[in-house]
């Protein structure tokens, strides 16, 4: 019966691939000096009560400024990392439960990109090895089959078979980042996280890697999560965007919308503070005001009340939660709560 | 005269026993008040301009031919006492990463006082004050205890301000900023850029290099821009004539792969292949062999810059 309503429930075109609930993750300050401090129970809040929604074939886009805790909320979704509450399903089922054979089924159907293609390829394997490895894991056919996978894998990302004979020091930025698309792929992933893949490379590289990405994506029908601080990147390649403030999710909404009109009041700064390359749309900025606080002190009510421009009486003490503003778009912030009388120009 | 001059500046590497050029054949000049943008991708030789001006090139670096001019002190011809009068007083500099340029075993207090007092005869109070007011101008909170505070406890955002508080402290004439915001947030980013253009050009008329691969701060801070590809200046002018107009087929290339607002989600143009390194550059015009333009005599002719509309120059044979 419950394996009937789950086989429904997995051919259910609208279920989400991937549902975070309530996940949060706090690094606890135990030792040191900071702990004594601040008490030993003191702990940084990097992500803070994340519910969302990631569907199959889409590009889910999480940004915000560093400290956002966007890349821990990333291997949350992957479990590379324990939650400290919440959790996460994949096609309905509970990460965090899986037993060793699901979570190893899980693995190969949910990958990583990761920003640096220099720290995460092992300088001393060959490109061929290092994309032929998860193959080898997961026992993936014989090992012709797995040399041919490799080549076909090359020849996909826009390498040639003789660069499986290189090392990644012999590489350029943008053919490492090639390597590692291609050895998350390896395994015919359904979801792939993709922390910043393009920050660490030059414009012309960079169009040349989102290219590729979206191309992939419409082949395989991937589903992405695109971790960026990158508002160009966002636009071009996203679906639905998620705004993440120190741990929180401030606003989510189809990228269309949220350009056309971002609504709280971070979303808006963010979007100010970019720098459009047309002169002739030249901001005579006043610029934000404020830093990031910092995760570790965050401040009382809505975190992002220090710096905001629409601030009210109410928003140092009330913590706003994130609301339906209309089909799609959430917004955590009390100018959108219907019961909190709007400020007074 | 030009505030700064820099003329057929050709500076090169020593690699496996060879001199390679990173910087060829490369002439500006920087007026007073502008912020003049030097873009291109990594590996073009923007920072190897910056070193060259600054004469802060490596052992395993030369000039080897060319000259710098600040204002009537000839650079390139200068001596090490002259040069380090020079430095922190006429001609400052701050860097990408403002973590590493600040010295973490002093306080930011010593570290600002130090340059008033190695260019300025200010005795130690005079100095503290001057020191205090600057961190107030660069956006310090609680400035006065900040003083007493070592790199470490600053965020990104606030080491740069100090570097910034250094750098402009005796009112330099020219301040080349090699990646300033680079390592952070849009939020800091538009704040650092702000100050740079209100204290430096606005109040003191001074002329700003700034260096970035962001053409979004090139459009939004830049009066002019120069385009870099390997070594080279292929494009140069005023920012407006360039964004809306650009005309050698590397900076058409640049602008077009941009992801950006207002344009339909599809293949971006990318150009194809990569910036050749040192060691093999191309003959002719370094671009030809990813240029859609190229014809044969850009394999062997190198394009020089020169005017082709009123306020844009560029080199490249389509255009002569």
């Amino acid at each position: 019966m419950v394996k009937k309503w789950l086989v429904s429930f997995m051919n259910d075109e609208t279920a989400p691939l991937l549902r975070a609930t309530g996940l949060s993750k706090y690094f606890p300050l135990e030792s040191g000096l900071l702990a004594s401090l601040r008490g030993a129970r003191a702990a940084v809040k990097a992500v803070e009560s994340v519910s969302l929604d990631v569907y199959a074939g889409q590009t889910l886009a999480i940004v915000g400024e560093s400290g956002s805790g966007k890349s821990t909320l990333g291997r949350l979704l992957l479990r590379l990392m324990l939650p400290s509450a919440g959790h996460v399903q994949y096609k309905g089922e509970n990460i965090f439960t899986m037993n060793r054979a699901r979570l190893q089924a899980f693995r190969r159907q949910a990958q990583i990109i990761l920003q640096d293609p220099y720290a995460s390829l092992n300088p001393r394997m060959r490109v061929g090895r290092i994309i032929r490895e998860p193959l080898d894991i997961y026992r993936e056919g014989s090992k012709a089959e797995r040399e041919k996978r490799v080549h076909a894998l090359l020849e996909r990302v826009g390498l040639t078979s003789v660069q499986a004979r290189a090392y990644p020091a012999e590489l350029s930025g943008g053919q490492r980042q090639r390597v590692c698309i291609a050895a998350a792929l390896a395994l015919s992933p359904q979801i792939v996280i993709a922390d910043e893949p393009t920050s660490s490379l030059d414009v012309s590289v960079q169009a040349q890697t989102l290219n590729l990405l979206s191309e992939l994506q419409r082949d395989f029908n991937l589903t992405y999560v695109f971790i960026t601080h990158d508002l160009g990147v966002v636009q071009h390649f996203s679906d639905r965007v998620a705004v993440m403030y120190l741990g929180k999710i401030v606003e989510e909404a189809p990228t269309e919308t949220l350009f056309a009109a971002p609504q709280h009041p971070y979303t808006q700064v963010l979007f100010s503070a970019i720098p459009k390359p047309d002169p002739s749309r030249r901001v005579n900025w006043e610029p934000p005001k404020g830093e990031p606080p910092s995760p570790l002190d965050p401040p009382s009510g809505c975190h992002f009340h220090p710096r905001c421009p629409q601030v009210l009486a109410a928003c140092s003490s009330i913590v706003p939660s994130l609301q339906t503003t209309a089909p799609g778009r959430r917004v955590a912030c009390l100018l959108y709560e219907s019961d909190v009388e709007p400020p007074r120009a | 005269m030009s505030l700064l001059s820099v003329r057929n500046l050709t500076t090169e590497f020593l690699s496996g026993g060879r001199w390679l050029e990173a910087v060829s054949d490369v002439s500006f000049d920087l007026q007073r008040g502008e912020i003049l943008g030097l873009v291109g991708e990594s590996g073009c030789g923007k920072s190897t301009i910056a070193y060259s001006v600054m004469r802060l090139l490596a052992g395993n670096a030369r000039i080897s031919a060319g000259e710098v001019w600040l204002e009537d002190v000839n650079l390139t011809e200068a001596d090490e006492d002259t040069l380090q009068d020079l430095r922190g007083s006429r001609l400052s500099m701050i860097f990408q990463d403002p973590m590493t340029a600040l010295d973490s075993l002093f306080t930011v207090g010593h570290q600002v006082i130090e340059t008033l007092q190695e260019h300025l005869s200010l005795n130690m109070t005079e100095a503290q004050e001057r020191a205090l007011a600057l961190l107030r101008q660069v956006g310090i909170p609680a400035a006065e205890e900040r003083l007493n505070a070592y790199p470490y406890q600053f965020s990104g955002g606030m080491s740069q301000r100090i570097a910034l508080a250094i750098a402009i402290s005796c009112h330099p004439q020219v301040l080349i900023a090699d990646e300033p915001t680079t390592a952070l947030d849009v939020t800091i980013q538009a704040q650092i850029l702000h100050l740079i253009r209100r204290l430096l050009v606005e109040e003191q008329g001074s002329g700003v290099l700034l260096i970035t691969h962001d053409l979004g701060v090139v459009a939004q801070v830049c009066d002019r821009v120069a385009v870099m590809y390997a070594g080279k200046i292929v494009e140069f002018g005023d920012v407006g004539s360039i964004f809306n107009n650009p005309l050698h087929p590397y900076t058409q290339a640049l602008f077009n792969s941009l992801p950006s607002q207002g344009v339909a989600r599809g293949a971006l143009e990318n150009i194809q292949g990569r910036v050749p390194s040192l060691a093999d550059r191309p003959t002719g015009c370094h671009f030809h062999p990813r240029c859609n333009h190229a014809r044969a005599i850009c394999r062997e002719e190198t394009p020089h810059l020169r005017s082709a509309t009123d306020g844009q120059e560029v080199a490249c044979v389509l255009y002569e």
